[in-house]
């Protein structure tokens, strides 16, 4: 070889100069990135190995067993958990093309329509290892089934999801209420108290009012996923145990609201018991209920859409979600008005001809062929004669009225501890000015004082004002929950104490007349003929009130037994209301009457029905088996 | 000593290269395995054939005397251009890029071999001219050389692999002694294509208005009159430097025709270039933006190479790579498995290895016997040292997403082919050392 090869840069001195530079440069570059490399992973490496940690770990939550419910006897319980199964699917495990062939088959076995599955298990899941949950509430039978013929259902698996059973809770339906999923928009408003996607929710009723204490807290199960989901078997974070959740004691008692459910009947309308030196509502009826365990059922939206659109809307709690005038009821407050502001004297006797002119409007009194002749305070509220009260009522004025209305609980809510409670209505001149633009006349103030017009209430509100009556004015929250106990050992957490919630202005005195008023309603006033119970001596008002249909009345009765006693602590409340279609129907005293035999008898309804044998009673059975009989004496007429 | 001889073999350099090669089998072993232990993927295999293969290859390079190469170059180069015409047109596409040639499971990437072959053709050039080289035609001349293959893979279009000609291109130029003031120009305006064709989504994503004047160079309709305005700088400037011989126009001239060339060739490659690819070269500085999207693989990829730490978490003991969070494992992320494995320790190995390779090659081509020898051992030597440092600051999140593999390392029989025929080529110069 010649020297040809050489003609360029090597015969330059700077050859050495530009390899040498190279080569720093190179090495100058290497030292940077193992400088960078060093940062990255020694610097921060503590930083990045927390992280690296953290994207794989998953936090599965570990469902706590909700607390069960019992009735203030804390024998047996009326709502337990009862085992069952959800179905999950990992759609990472189907093979793509087998993954429809899955969905047909779940649809078959679970009774679940493809459309509801696919729902479930969007396209962009596909590749997911997590297990979605495609149905829950399923039988032992079915998970037998999928169990014995895995092989066939690729990616099926399942975890146990207890549901809730009621046992014969029946007229309770509307006390406890259900449980449901959460929903996006509950999510949204609970998320900061813990509650997540696929956490179980009360929806109504005790259920929701104190799920707090029911739902427990979830433990916790944390697992090591990939990219995909996919749970890897690791060395795993030791599982944090859920907490059950409380057991609650309801101060109903569950002899007491069967008594009252059978004394109801078939009857829309509702019932309340409660004890007024406590609040304790001993029973809570609403007709129609529903069955609670319907909803844990195959066809639970079906029926739920059916009960929805039911026009009796069992739905509502009538006892505290429906508003009526109180008619004659309201009586008592009126009363107590004349008592307090000694508008005249209660012995001044007021002459009732059957009607009264007032303006150019004349006003009857439901006795309007004869009139009541004579009468005072006692036998006017004895008698519930209208002209008695229109006469007062137009002496007290509508401003008074409404005070004591307030006084006593009416228009605004008691403070019961279930969901939705309705507050009512006490009318005010301005009020009326207001938003229909009338004045007020003095013939709605005359409407107002027998309880019609502009005035609602609910019958827990009337159960409320009945033992304000009885208390002498002092008033607790009327509630359904007596205790709390610890699920696991059955120990007492918390007694609820009662709660007074107002003492009212008005005198001892003033209520004293009051109750021997509401006395003489018993012993010669409306429900004489009616109430018949020889085990307690009960006082109260009956009423009835125009709806404003023909064929419409709603049949109240609230009362309180016994009348004597030296312990209060035995007396309680009772409050009928019926919407009553027809005049037979007029049955909210006879409902009570029953209920009063059966509480203070300590007996069933039947034992009580049995006891009276009040010739009634063959009527009304008469009246079930054969055709409504019209008109009997204890009809439509008595208020 | 002054003879020819098979055996005067450097053992140091083949020795870091096959190190590397069998650490590469290792963790494409260790990428294809899932946590529980599951191989997924058969890749190493394949690579222990690819390597197998290249490792023949090389032997079959050594035989050649490189001489024969230098007269061979121009009919090789010529028949790579084709390859790589046929390769934009009829190419199968993968990741977006036509870089592919070949039937169902067996391909080849041209663009790979081609870097080879425009070395030797390159380095035939260079010796050819001799000094001519700080001429600026002949300069120019041997920039087309490169220019060819590197605009038909822009055209697939894939920028990483294109963008390596240019060092190869400055460190031949540079052994061969051309004008540091020509070098510097053509490294200056590859740096500025690149950040002026990011620009407009520089601006949009990352700084998200925070410089106004950005727009000067990112508004189409203001460029215009931008880049009529730097042609009549570079004309009048021309005038200056080469009517009056000024020193002082000299530098205006200059830097107003680098201005001028990256504006123009930025606005070329921002018409090849899809908007994805351009979000890949810029995310790097901030993946936290798209975190799902283009950020994942460099958060995947520093959180692995992080975590490794010191001593790393063992080997198949990972767990960004084997809960498969970190993508294209065995490919453009080798190193992140490799880091987070052997930790540090391993990473300062790997760069040790390649450091070796490096000195090694530069000493060669220092000693060759010939001109041609010193560039094409040159122009090797730029080509690992620009995969390498591209790769692995990729790894570390220091350097955009350009796809270019870790040579020796990355699965994939191209690229491993190209490293060993390289190493095949140096060992070909050190064996031929001595002259006759």
């Amino acid at each position: 070889m010649t020297s040809q090869g050489l003609s360029g840069i090597r015969k330059l001195s700077s050859l050495k100069a530009r390899t040498i530079g190279l080569a720093v440069l190179i090495s100058g570059v290497f030292l940077i990135l193992i400088s960078h490399l060093f940062y990255l992973q020694v610097i921060r490496g503590m930083e990045f190995k927390l992280y690296a940690t953290e994207v794989a770990r998953r936090v599965i939550p570990i469902p706590a067993q909700r607390g069960e419910i019992f009735d203030r006897n804390y024998d047996l319980p009326l709502v337990v958990n009862k085992d069952s199964f959800a179905v999950d699917l990992i759609p990472g495990e189907v093979p793509k093309e087998e993954i429809h062939e899955i969905f047909k088959k779940l649809s078959k076995v679970l009774r679940l329509s493809v459309e509801e599955i696919e729902k479930r298990v969007p396209p962009k899941y596909y590749h997911l290892y997590q297990p979605i949950e495609v149905k829950g509430g399923i039988h032992y039978e079915t998970i037998a089934y999928l169990a014995e013929h895995l092989e066939e259902y690729k990616g099926v698996s399942w975890h146990n999801k207890p549901i809730r059973s009621y046992l014969g809770t029946g007229s309770l339906a509307h006390v406890i209420g259900y449980v449901g999923d959460i929903t996006r928009e509950e999510i949204q408003v609970l998320y900061n108290l813990g509650y997540g996607f696929g956490s179980v929710l009360g929806k109504s009723g005790i259920e929701k009012q104190y799920d707090q204490l029911l739902r427990g807290e979830d433990g916790k199960r944390y697992r090591i996923v990939d990219v995909r989901e996919k749970l890897l078997k690791q060395k795993q974070v030791k599982d944090i145990p859920p907490k059950p959740g409380n057991i609650l004691v309801l101060t109903i008692d569950r002899r007491i609201q069967l008594l009252c459910e059978k004394a109801l009947g078939q009857r829309i309308g509702s019932a309340v018991v409660l004890k007024p030196s406590t609040g304790e509502i001993l029973a809570l009826v609403s007709y129609p209920y529903f069955d609670l365990n319907l909803f844990f059922t195959d066809k639970a939206s079906e029926k739920f859409r059916e009960l929805s659109l039911d026009p009796s809307f069992p739905f509502i709690n009538r006892a505290i979600q429906s508003v009526y005038p109180p008619a004659s009821t309201f009586k008592i407050v009126m009363s107590t008005a004349l008592v307090e502001e000694e508008v005249f004297p209660i012995t001044r006797e007021v002459f009732c001809k059957g009607k009264i002119e007032y303006g150019d409007r004349t006003f009857y009194c439901w006795q309007r062929k004869t009139g009541h002749g004579y009468m005072d305070l006692y036998s006017g509220l004895a008698q519930s004669c209208d002209v008695y009260f229109y006469t007062l009522g137009d002496e007290l004025g509508v401003e008074r009225i409404s005070s004591y209305a307030r006084e006593f609980g009416l228009g605004r809510v008691t403070g019961i501890d279930l969901p939705g409670e309705a507050s009512g209505f006490v009318p005010t001149p301005e009020w009326k000015e207001n938003i229909h633009h009338m004045k007020w006349l003095g013939g709605d103030t005359l409407n107002l004082s027998i309880g019609q017009g502009f005035l609602t209430v609910s019958p827990i509100q009337m159960a409320n004002l009945v033992a304000m009556a009885v208390n002498n004015g002092r008033v607790y929250r009327p509630h359904l929950l007596k205790e709390v106990r610890d699920s696991a050992t059955g120990e007492l957490i918390t007694a609820v104490t009662p709660e007074l919630m107002h003492t009212s202005f008005i005198r001892r005195d003033t209520f004293k007349t009051l109750q021997e008023a509401m006395r003489g309603v018993i012993t010669e006033g409306t429900a004489k003929v009616v109430i018949t119970t020889k085990a307690v001596e009960i006082a109260g008002k009956t009423g009835t009130s125009e709806v404003g249909l023909e064929d419409r009345w709603h049949s109240w009765f609230v009362a309180y037994a016994p009348y004597h006693t030296n312990n209060p602590e035995e007396r309680v409340v009772v409050a009928v209301m019926i919407e009553a279609e027809n005049e037979w129907e007029w049955w909210a005293p006879k409902a009570a009457n029953v209920i009063f035999q059966g509480l203070f008898a300590h007996q069933s309804y039947e034992e009580a029905v049995e006891t009276m044998k009040p010739w009634w009673y063959i009527q009304q059975l008469r009246n079930q088996s054969e055709t409504p009989v019209q008109g009997s004496e204890s009809g439509r007429l008595n208020r | 000593m002054r003879r020819a001889t098979l055996f005067g073999f450097d053992f140091l350099l083949l020795g870091a290269s096959l190190l590397l090669t069998v650490i590469g089998v290792l963790f494409i072993y260790s990428s294809g395995i899932t946590s529980t232990g599951v191989q997924y993927s058969t890749e190493y295999i394949k690579q222990i054939v690819w390597a197998g293969t290249g490792l023949i290859l090389m032997a079959v390079v050594i035989l050649i005397n490189y001489t024969r190469l230098r007269g061979l170059s121009v009919y090789l180069y010529g028949f790579s251009i084709l390859l790589l015409i046929i390769t934009a047109l009829f190419g199968r596409e993968v990741h977006g890029a036509r870089s592919w040639l070949g039937f169902r499971e067996v391909g080849i990437q041209p663009s790979e071999f081609a870097k080879i072959i425009t070395i030797l053709f390159l380095g035939s050039y260079l010796s050819g001219i001799g000094r001519g080289i700080r001429e600026l035609p002949r300069f120019l001349l041997g920039f087309g050389i490169v220019l060819l293959p590197m605009g038909l893979i822009l055209l697939q279009p894939d920028m990483g692999t294109a963008l390596v000609y240019i060092p190869i291109f400055l460190v031949m130029t540079f052994m061969a002694g051309a004008r540091l003031m020509h070098i510097f120009f053509i490294a200056a305006a590859g740096f500025l294509i690149v950040v002026f064709s990011t620009l407009p989504a520089f601006a949009k994503w990352i700084l998200v208005g925070r410089i106004n004047f950005l727009g000067l160079v990112t508004d189409l309709d203001f460029l215009k009159y931008y880049i009529l305005a730097l042609l009549l700088m570079t004309l009048l400037s021309a005038w200056g430097t080469f009517g009056f011989k000024r020193r002082y126009f000299y530098w205006i001239h200059y830097f107003s025709l680098l201005l001028l060339v990256s504006t123009v060739g930025a606005l070329l490659a921002a018409r090849v270039l899809k908007d994805y690819q351009i979000m890949r070269l810029i995310i790097f500085l901030d993946p936290r933006l798209d975190p799902q999207g283009a950020g994942w693989n460099i958060i995947q990829s520093m959180t692995a190479v992080g975590s490794g730490g010191f001593w790393g978490k063992g080997f198949l003991q990972g767990t960004q790579s084997h809960y498969r969070f970190l993508p294209q494992q065995s490919t453009d992320f080798i190193f992140s498995i490799l880091a987070e494995e052997w930790g540090y320790v391993g990473g300062v190995l790997i760069f040790f290895l390649f450091l070796v390779i490096m000195i090694r090659g530069m000493r060669i081509a220092y000693t060759a016997r010939d001109d041609y020898a010193l560039y094409i051992g040159s122009g090797i030597v730029g080509m690992i040292f620009f995969h390498v440092v591209v790769n692995i600051g990729m790894a570390m999140g220091i350097m955009p997403i350009t796809g270019i593999p870790l040579f020796f390392l990355s699965y994939g029989g191209s690229s491993l082919w190209t490293a060993l025929i390289g190493i095949g080529l140096l060992l070909n110069i050190y064996m031929r050392r001595y002259r006759h």
